[in-house]
This record gives C-alpha cells, structure tokens and sequence, in this order.
C-alpha cells in the first residue's frame, strides 16, 4: 500500500518536495524533477535556492520561513522556480511542516501556473493602467472643479456689474407723459440683464410729443450698447424739435457711421417715430421695419401705422418720408416690440386691443402683460417693450 | 503621549532584568518572530518586543506613506518607543533591516543604546562596482517587488482594516488582524522600496555604540561579504559567524542565536552594568 502511494506520489499530477528546517532538499518526486529538467541526484542535498529564481530566493526567506517556522503551513505562495536552464517556471506552493517526526521536515507541494500567471499580469497592467488613468481623472476632475470655482466667482463679479448697467439702462428710459390731452403707459423687460429696446418720449412744444421706440437686432449687451448710443443721439435730436424724417436719417446715418469699418460686428434696428400733435389731431409717423403701431378710434376702428421703411442701418440712401393720420375725436395708440406680438401668435394685440376697449389704459396694460406671461411660460427669448398711449 | 507610542508600536514588556533588551524583527514580518529568542532573556532582562508601524497588531491608522517611505521614519518609531519607555543604555537587536534602523536611531539618540546586534545586518542591497557587492541588481529586487504583488499574504486584513476604520466598530478590526507577515501592496510595499533601495554606507564609520555582526552562511539576502563590510566600517565591531544558515537564524536556530548573543553580552557589557548586579568584568 506504502509503495502505491509513493509511487502514485512519484507522478502525482503536481510537484511534490519535502525540504529540511534549513531548506535543504530531502525528496523530489518525478513530476517535478521533469518540470525543472534535473535528475534526482542532482539536487537531493541541495538548498532550496537551486530550483528558486534570485527574487524567489529572497522571497522565500522573508516570507516562507516565517510562515512555515511560526504558522505551520503556508499556503498559496506565489514563486518562480528556476529549471535547469535559467527559465523561470511560476507556481503556487502549499507547503505544511511536519513536526512528529525526530527531524521536522517541511512537505511542499507545487503547481506551475504559467497561463494563470500570464493573465494574472495582464490583469495587474490593466489595474495599473486603470488607476493611472483614474488619478488622472481625479486631477482633471479637481482642476475642472476649480475652474468652476473660478468661474462662479467670475460670473458673480459679471452678474453684479450686469445689474448695474441694468440699472443705468433703465435710468436712461423716459417717464410717462401725463397731461390733460395725453396718458401714458409703459412696460419694459429685457430678456437678459440688459436689452436692445429702448424708448423716449419728449413733450416738443405745447401741443407735440415726440415718441420713439427702437429695437436693435438680437439681445444682451451688444445690442444694449447700441440702444444707448442710438438713445444719447434721440433724445438730443427730438429735445431739439427735429422733423421725424430727418430724425431717422440721423439714426441711420449713425449705424452706418458705427458699422462702416467693421461688418463682422454690424447690427440694424428697427424703430418708430411719431409726433403727436394734440392741437391739429393728427399723428406723424415714420416706421422703418418696425410691427405696426396700432391707433383705434373711440368707435373702435382700427389703423395699423405700417413699416414705411427698411429698418435703419441697412441700406444707404433712405429717404424717411412721414405718413400721417387724423386723430380728431382721440383714440389709443399700442406701439411695441416683436418681443411682445411673436409670443402670443395667433392671437394678435389688434384683438386684444379691441377687447380692452371700455378697459382703461392701466388695465389694458395688465391684460398683455398677463397675456405674454400665459403664453410664455419658458424663458424670455426676445427683449420685450410696449407703450400704451391715450389720446383725448 | 508614551501611552499612545506603546499602542501605536504593539510594544510588550516582559522579564525581570535591570537591563533592558530590546529586539526589532526585520521587513515583512512582525516581533512573534522573536519569541523562541527572546524569552529566553527574560530571567536576566527586561525584554522588549515591538511592531513597525504598519506591520503585526501595530496601529495601521499611524502609517504615513511619507514618512515611512525612508529608513529613518522606522528609526523614528525606534527612538519613539526607547522614549515612551524611558529607556537608557538599551541593548537593541535588530534582524536584517532592523540592523540598519539601529544604526540610524543610534546615530541620532546614541544615549539610548549600550549595544547594537546585528542579525543578517546589509548596509546597501544594490551592488555598486567595482568596491561594493550588495548582492543584486536593480531587475532582482524589481522582480522581488512584484513576487510581493503578487503574493497575497495579509491582503485581505489590510482591507478589513481599511474597510473597518469604523470608529464605532473597532473590535471588528481587532478580530481580524493577523498581520503576522504582510505583503500588502501599500504598507510592506513602502518598507521594502524603504529598504531594499536604501544605501547607509556612509552612515557607519559614525557609529559610536559598540556592536556584533550575526553572520550567517549562505545567506541569499545579507552575504557574508556584506556582513565583512558592515564589519570593516563599524568602530568597536565584532563579528561572529553563525552555524545556521539563511537569513532568518532566529527561527530555523533560536538556540544558537541566543547563545550568540548572550555571549557576546558577557563580554561587551562590562561598562554600562552597575557592580551590583553580579556579572563581573571577563578578563
């Protein structure tokens, strides 16, 4: 039975080794000896060290012997065993040390793992090549939350000086006129911060009001910057009594002086400019690309004051000839931005005006405002103005 | 402060001696490999057993990456635990790199030690031709870092460890830790780039605390050629060359190791025992 066994052990399936307390070689079963290429003669009596690579050597020391001396068995250790060539051959060993017998021996057993092996280093490359790449995510990630710091506070610093030139465009609007032949109502919301409507309203003499509203295409700063040129030059001009068609010629001629060296930042505008004389009852107007102001009599007839013109800053050479209407029993008038009709198509502010007849001019204003807020309950897209005059 | 030293470092103090003796266990394991040696001190010696920290019941929560990437952070807990204990004229024994974190401490704190014994002691593992022959190339301990990575001994507690930091649990971390031998990738692996990468050549000569070199024979680790150097270059040296062999004398011969040592002590002694205490001058 003994004899089966050993001989079974001799080509067991796995290499087997029984080492001495100092590492010295007692027994080598064959399955091993083949694996390293030796003969049995050649290492029963050697050290250990003679089948192990020089890291295993070092690895042995540090680690398999106090393990085997204190725990009694060792299990799972990785080694590379050395063959007769120099070739290293990688193995798990168990190993368990046998202290009944009058000289402790330490019994090994050994399985080669080469394709284990081989992928167990691939797998540690993509470990390594992962974690490199997750510190490095890390950093980036560390970096981009800075620079968002960074950019709340910038955004912050832009925020607070936005709300200031906000402030100061709205300073630059004109109030409401109020007399005893003409009332007023106004509504102005920018999209952004700053807008590129503006609007004025001048009392010329005893019985004229010069009345503009101006839309600069697009939004937001760029716009607001040329809303405020185009308001200093307007509001000196009409001051002045300055005729509508010669009003708008200098408007335009001032886009075009503004834009004539640098296309890449042209911009247009669209405007109305009425003057009301309360006296002769008629209204004077010049609309270049603007909506059509609407005038509706006390019966409720209504007029749109059509664009008469291309908008301003586009083409050389306009000549802005005014049209005119008679208001002799008075009447409301609705001037306004796109910003204001676009939002509540189909409905049109001809309609809602119409509806607001018998509504005095505060209430009227409401029913739009409420009518744009039902309609446009997303975000503002366009800057958006109107101005609501009576006329008695 | 002393009382967090002594938990942080796993210190344990046993025997009866005036004279303290304390040994230091070398890379990868933890101070259990002492026991056969050092309870045989206990009838003569205050014995003093301790863990790196970051090795065996050590406080792992105390390893900084940083400190510990060099010798003298190791050297620190020595001088650490010699201040806890208030320790004067100490006889240190350090296994293998524990020689060398002697050395350190002492060239720092030279009050705190009588003697250094050195066990398998090797001041530079890198060969440097063409005067110096460590034993290795730079490949060979490369190759022993990544046998290490891929042995997984005392992983898994390093883990728990980690996975326990629990404040309120600590016991689960108690109940798991046996890091009697550690080849975890962050801790042991920063004591062996630590060690085996270091060069304390030039710190030597300085050395003013009488010392032994324990050689053994056919040691892979610490030749018998590097121990003749580390022998050469040391004032007030002597050499003894073993009958074991291997690197780890203190457990495959614990006899003879602490005869070795006992010896040697007879000897080298003389002048920090007080006249009381019955050991006489030899010769």
């Amino acid at each position: 039975m003994c004899g089966l066994m050993d001989e079974l052990l001799e080509s067991a399936p796995c290499g087997f080794l029984t080492l001495s307390k100092e590492g010295i070689i007692q027994s080598i079963n064959r399955t091993l000896l083949k694996m390293l290429q030796y003969n049995k003669e050649q290492l029963v009596g050697k050290h250990i060290d003679a089948i192990l690579s020089k890291s295993a050597r070092v690895f042995f020391q540090l680690y398999f012997t106090p393990l085997i001396m204190k725990k009694q068995v060792v299990e799972e250790m990785y080694l590379s065993l050395a063959d007769k060539n120099g070739e290293d051959i990688p193995i798990l060993l168990n190993a368990a040390l046998d202290n009944n017998k009058e000289d402790p021996i330490i019994v090994c057993i050994m399985v080669p793992m080469r394709r284990r092996d081989a992928y167990e280093n691939q797998l540690r490359i993509a470990k390594k090549v992962a974690e490199d790449a997750k510190s490095e995510l890390e950093l980036v990630l560390q970096s981009l939350e800075d620079k968002q710091e960074q950019l709340l506070v910038v955004n912050k610093q832009t925020q607070n000086e936005l709300q200031l030139a906000k402030k100061i465009q709205e300073t630059s609007l004109t109030k409401a006129i109020t007399t005893d032949s003409i009332q007023m109502e106004t509504y102005y919301k920018a999209s952004s911060e700053l807008s590129g409507d503006i609007y004025g309203f001048y009392q010329m003499n005893k019985d004229q009001y010069g009345i503009i509203l101006l839309d600069v295409m697009g939004h937001g700063i760029s716009s607001s910057l040329i809303t405020m040129s185009l308001h200093s030059l307007f509001q000196r001009l009409i001051s002045r009594g300055i005729s509508a068609s010669l009003l708008m010629k200098e408007l335009d001629n001032h886009l075009h002086e503004l834009f004539q060296n640098s296309e890449d930042v042209w911009h247009y505008c669209t405007a109305i400019y009425l003057v009301i004389d309360t006296n002769k009852k008629t209204i004077e107007y010049v609309n270049a690309g603007h909506p059509p102001a609407i005038f509706q009599d006390l019966n409720g007839e209504q007029q749109a004051l059509k664009t008469t013109t291309p908008p301003l800053g586009t083409f050389e050479g306009i000549q802005f000839t005014p049209n005119k209407i008679y208001c002799k029993n008075g009447g409301r008038l609705l001037l306004y931005t796109d910003g204001v009709s676009e939002p509540l198509e189909p409905i049109s502010l001809f309609s809602i005006l119409k509806e607001c007849s018998a509504d005095s001019l505060s209430e009227t204003k409401a029913t739009i405002i409420r009518s744009l807020q039902g309609e446009d309950k997303q975000v503002q897209h366009d800057d958006q103005c109107f101005i609501l005059i009576d006329l008695k | 402060m002393s009382q967090n030293i002594l938990t942080r470092n796993n210190v344990k103090v046993a025997g009866n001696g005036k004279q303290s003796i304390l040994f230091a266990p070398g890379f990868g394991c933890d101070q259990t490999v002492w026991k056969s040696v050092s309870e045989s001190f206990e009838s003569n010696y205050q014995v003093i057993l301790f863990d790196y920290v970051g090795m065996g019941n050590s406080d792992t929560s105390a390893f900084d990456s940083d400190k510990y990437s060099t010798l003298s952070g190791y050297a620190q807990d020595v001088i650490d635990v010699c201040s806890a204990l208030d320790l004067k004229n100490a006889i240190f024994v350090g296994h293998s790199v524990s020689s060398m974190i002697g050395v350190l401490a002492s060239l720092r704190k030279p009050e705190y030690f009588s003697n250094l014994i050195m066990v398998c002691p090797s001041p530079c593992y890198l060969n440097d031709p063409p005067e110096y022959f460590g034993g290795f190339e730079k490949e060979e301990l490369t190759g022993l870092m990544d046998m290490m990575e891929k042995n997984y001994i005392g992983w898994a507690n390093v883990f728990a460890s980690t996975v326990t930091n629990n404040p309120n649990r600590p016991e689960v971390a108690l109940e798991l830790e046996d890091r009697f031998c550690s080849t975890d990738p962050i801790i042991a692996r920063t004591f062996a780039e630590a060690n085996f990468f270091a060069d304390n050549r030039q710190e030597l000569p300085n050395v003013t605390v009488p010392s032994l070199i324990m050689q053994c024979a056919n040691d892979v680790i610490a030749p018998t050629a590097v121990g003749e150097y580390v022998s050469k270059h040391l004032p007030h040296n002597k050499f003894v060359q073993m009958k074991a062999t291997g690197h780890c004398p203190h457990l495959s011969h614990p006899e003879e190791t602490a005869i070795v040592i006992q010896d040697y002590l007879k000897t080298a002694l003389v002048k920090q025992i007080p006249k009381d205490s019955g050991v006489r001058p030899n010769g």
